[in-house]
């Protein structure tokens, strides 16, 4: 069927007849695993509203973004500094994919033995379906993991990529590096916006992140509530969400939202019935259309109250300290806060099993599903840690590692079961 | 030959007996580890890499099935406490070049004392130097603590000269494969090859080079060729292997190519990288040539292009054949970078191999190998009908 938008797509050099069909399964499974859901908030209908128009309205303001001289950057990943793109004038979108669907053409230039988000963001690439990394100026990537860092290279044959080095550890010198590497990504993107970014700038970015993230923090303490006010599903969705939007626009809807909420939870009124089994979620991150585990979850008598991964908390609980004066007092807040990172890809990374173990607490969960995608070794070695610490804490983990095949939903449904079984 | 092939075992007893009057021994995993500053502190360096299948099912009990082998054996030797090398070391050095390994030394660092290097992986950007450099000198001071002895920088600048002469004879020794007659097998070169990791003794090291490089001269003014003159020449890149894990190099002599160059971290990778011996500061020069090493786990790794396009005009290469351990994340995605360079820059055939330590796909291999082999020869002669004097050279530039 002809779209509204296919003029747009085509001058995007979209394969126009893939990318409908893409849109037609998306919407098939959208339906399914979230329109199906009873006693929704009014408030996920914006969310309803985005994603429905993902690759359309949202493609369209970012043309004519461009089209009045701003530039977009693209991400993939919570280390690249937001701050300094919006600073710069530019429009910053994350471009982690979490759809099978450009896997073959992928694994022409990549190992098939490589995690399923860095073949689908190539995939999507190669296979000419992604709207919004065809609107990128530029791509920024960055060394945290083997796979990502050298795809990089590969993808940079394709797109205009800039690659930052992220550290290691956390010690004194490899916070100089990384605000070495800070200071050379705001020079890029002065460069590329021709805007240099002057202190009030910086001021205002800063803040705007900072808002966005303190309503992702309200969601998740108002989520936490008993009995469970939002599905799992739906939270993950506003997460998910929050990469796209339009910062502005996004953090005043789910601030009606979280309104919405606060009403259901002083009203007492959940989504699940009684008996319905707290869960949290730890590891990788799970990016749009990537619901499979979640539903999976949620459609065996569990539901979950909370993401400990880069779409959610390690990318809404620290916010950059507000109120330095000058432009190199910002950028050291910023580069602090970036450092509170716990992301696998540092060593020896002790912070993230604290984290975790505190939010499961917090949170007063019955258990803690660890998932890594296949292939990503830092997630997947860190689980072993990860169940002792928690194990230590007496809360139960179940280690699911999987990609973005349905072949092992099956698998996975009863696995899931049994441990929210054991778990009771 | 069989000085070589002993290296291990005369290793284990000199060491033990340095050991004895208070030498330190330190077990490195990776050539980014700069051995100048351990033996300036006294100290004795080994490589600890596991190159054997039989410990990977103890070390599969605490780590993911979907790691390198090289790793899983590695790590499996040592929670087992089953390798002579793994048990002599007084402390373990480490590097975080590839995920798997940064990960699996938190879980080495429970059983001895480990010292992880921070290895930066924009090795063109002017912020890898200074911080490499940064942590060449907190190597030095773990070294000075755990040896016991400090470093001056005469005495670092001495062993900096004896393991520059070390590099520059074992590259020496690796040139005799570059001429039409072979004299060595690939295996047997691997053997030489592997003692650069196993010495007690840099100046009698550097004596049984010397003697060896003599009796090669006297070889190779006979004509000795080990193989037959129509052989395909193949070159081995890509992971590491050594005794133990050397099947795809045995299966490619075994179906009549010869490897006369291997690069490789067992092979010359890093044997041109020369220490500046005039620079002031030693430990400067020393992370000046370390952060050169033309590793995947750099970003983009273009010194490893570089290498290869000498190496493959230098040894008369006809075939290159890219060996890596399955879920080595960066030289897999690498091979892709390679092959094109291999295919398109130089016009000859390529072929990537994914395997690991057990032999579960030998006959599958043999048959690639054989296929591939053939196809190698064909091109080899086509090459040889074709070629003018210099024509390779040329290619190579």
């Amino acid at each position: 069927m002809p779209s509204a938008y296919d003029q747009m797509w085509e001058k995007l050099n979209l394969d126009l007849e893939a990318h409908e069909g893409l849109l037609a399964v998306l919407g098939k499974f959208y339906g399914d695993i979230y329109m199906s859901q009873q006693g929704r908030l009014k408030g996920m209908e914006y969310l309803d509203f985005v994603l429905s128009e993902v690759h359309g309205l949202r493609i369209k303001e970012l043309q004519d973004a461009k089209a009045s001289g701003k530039k977009v950057v693209g991400t993939f990943c919570v280390f690249v500094p937001e701050e300094i793109v919006l600073a710069a004038g530019a429009v910053q979108v994350g471009l982690c994919a979490g759809a099978e669907i450009g896997k073959a053409e992928a694994e022409k230039v990549l190992p098939r033995n490589t995690c399923a988000l860095i073949k689908s963001f190539v995939g999507f690439k190669l296979a000419k379906l992604c709207p919004f990394i065809e609107s990128c100026d530029l791509i920024v990537g960055e060394t945290t993991c083997d796979g990502k860092k050298k795809a990089y290279e590969i993808f940079a044959e394709y797109s205009p990529v800039y690659v930052m080095e992220i550290p290691q550890m956390k010690a004194a010198c490899d916070r100089e590096l990384w605000k070495s590497e800070v200071g050379r990504f705001k020079s890029t993107v002065e460069e590329l916006t021709g805007n240099k970014i002057a202190a009030g700038d910086l001021r205002d970015s800063i803040h705007l992140v900072n808002e966005r993230r303190r309503v992702l923090q309200r969601l998740n303490r108002l989520r936490a509530a008993v009995p469970v006010p939002i599905s799992g599903r739906d939270a993950l969705l506003i997460n998910q969400i929050s990469f796209y939007d339009d910062p502005v626009r996004f953090t005043a809807k789910i601030s009606e939202l979280c309104d919405e909420l606060e009403q259901r939870v002083k009203s007492g009124a959940g989504i699940a019935p009684d008996g319905t089994a707290r869960l949290m979620l730890s590891g990788c991150p799970m990016a749009v259309p990537n619901w499979k585990l979640p539903y999976i979850i949620e459609s065996s008598r569990a539901v979950v109250v909370g993401e400990e991964s880069c779409i959610g908390t390690r990318n809404t609980r620290d916010l950059v300290q507000e109120g330095s004066a000058t432009l190199d007092d910002m950028i050291d807040a910023i580069v602090d806060r970036y450092m509170r990172i716990d992301c696998a890809c540092f060593t020896p990374n002790t912070e993230r099993l604290d984290n975790i173990v505190n939010m499961a607490r917090e949170l007063g969960v019955k258990g803690v599903i660890h998932y890594a995608l296949s292939f990503c070794q830092p997630y997947s070695m860190e689980a072993y840690k990860v169940e002792k610490a928690l194990s230590a804490a007496g809360i139960p983990m179940l280690a699911i590692e999987t990609d973005y095949s349905m072949e092992d939903v099956e698998q996975l449904k009863t696995r899931v079961e049994a441990f929210v079984e054991m778990t009771r | 030959m069989k000085q070589f092939q002993d290296a291990g075992e005369r290793f284990l007893l000199d060491a033990s007996e340095l050991q004895d009057m208070g030498k330190k021994v330190a077990g490195v995993y990776c050539l980014f580890a700069p051995v100048e500053i351990v033996r300036a502190a006294g100290a004795i360096p080994v490589s600890l890499c596991g190159k054997r299948e039989k410990p990977i099912a103890d070390a599969e009990k605490s780590l993911p099935a979907n790691l390198c082998p090289l790793i899983k054996s590695s790590y499996g030797y040592a929670v087992t406490d089953t390798c002579p090398f793994f048990a002599a070391s007084d402390f373990l050095i480490g590097e975080t070049t590839c995920d798997g390994k940064k990960k699996m030394y938190e879980f080495l660092g429970r059983i001895k004392p480990l010292h992880l290097m921070n290895l930066p992986y924009s090795a063109d950007e002017p912020h890898a130097l200074r911080f490499w450099y940064e942590e060449i000198l907190r190597l030095r001071s773990f070294i000075e603590d755990s040896a016991g002895q400090n470093i001056n920088n005469d005495n670092l600048r001495f062993q900096i000269r004896i393991h520059n002469k070390i590099r520059k004879l074992i590259r020496r020794i690796s040139r005799f494969q570059a001429t039409e007659k072979i004299p060595v097998s690939g295996s047997d070169m691997l053997s030489v090859m592997e003692t650069k990791s196993f010495f007690v003794n840099p100046e009698k090291y550097i004596d049984l080079l010397e003697k060896f490089i003599a009796e090669m001269d006297a070889v190779a003014v006979g004509g000795f060729s080990r193989f037959e003159p129509d052989v395909p020449r193949i070159l081995l890149t890509g992971c590491p292997i050594g005794k133990g894990s050397e099947k795809v190099l045995r299966i490619i002599e075994e179906c009549g190519g010869a490897v006369v160059c291997m690069e490789n971290c067992s092979g010359v990778k890093g044997l041109d990288l020369l220490v500046d011996e005039e620079e002031k500061d030693p430990f400067l020069a020393l992370a000046r040539r370390y952060l050169q090493i033309p590793c995947s786990c750099i970003t983009p790794n273009t010194g490893r292009l570089a290498l290869l396009n000498r190496l493959i005009g230098e040894y008369r290469v006809d075939a290159v054949i890219d060996l890596t351990w399955q879920c080595c994340h960066t030289y897999n995605i690498e091979s892709r970078i390679i092959g094109d360079c291999v295919e398109n820059l130089h016009r000859l055939p390529f072929l990537h191999v994914e395997t690991d330590y057990s032999n579960s796909d030998v006959e599958q291999l043999r048959t690639r190998i054989e296929a591939f082999l053939e196809m190698a020869r064909w091109s080899s002669s086509a090459q040889a009908a074709l070629r003018k004097p210099g024509a390779r050279f040329q290619l190579s530039g």
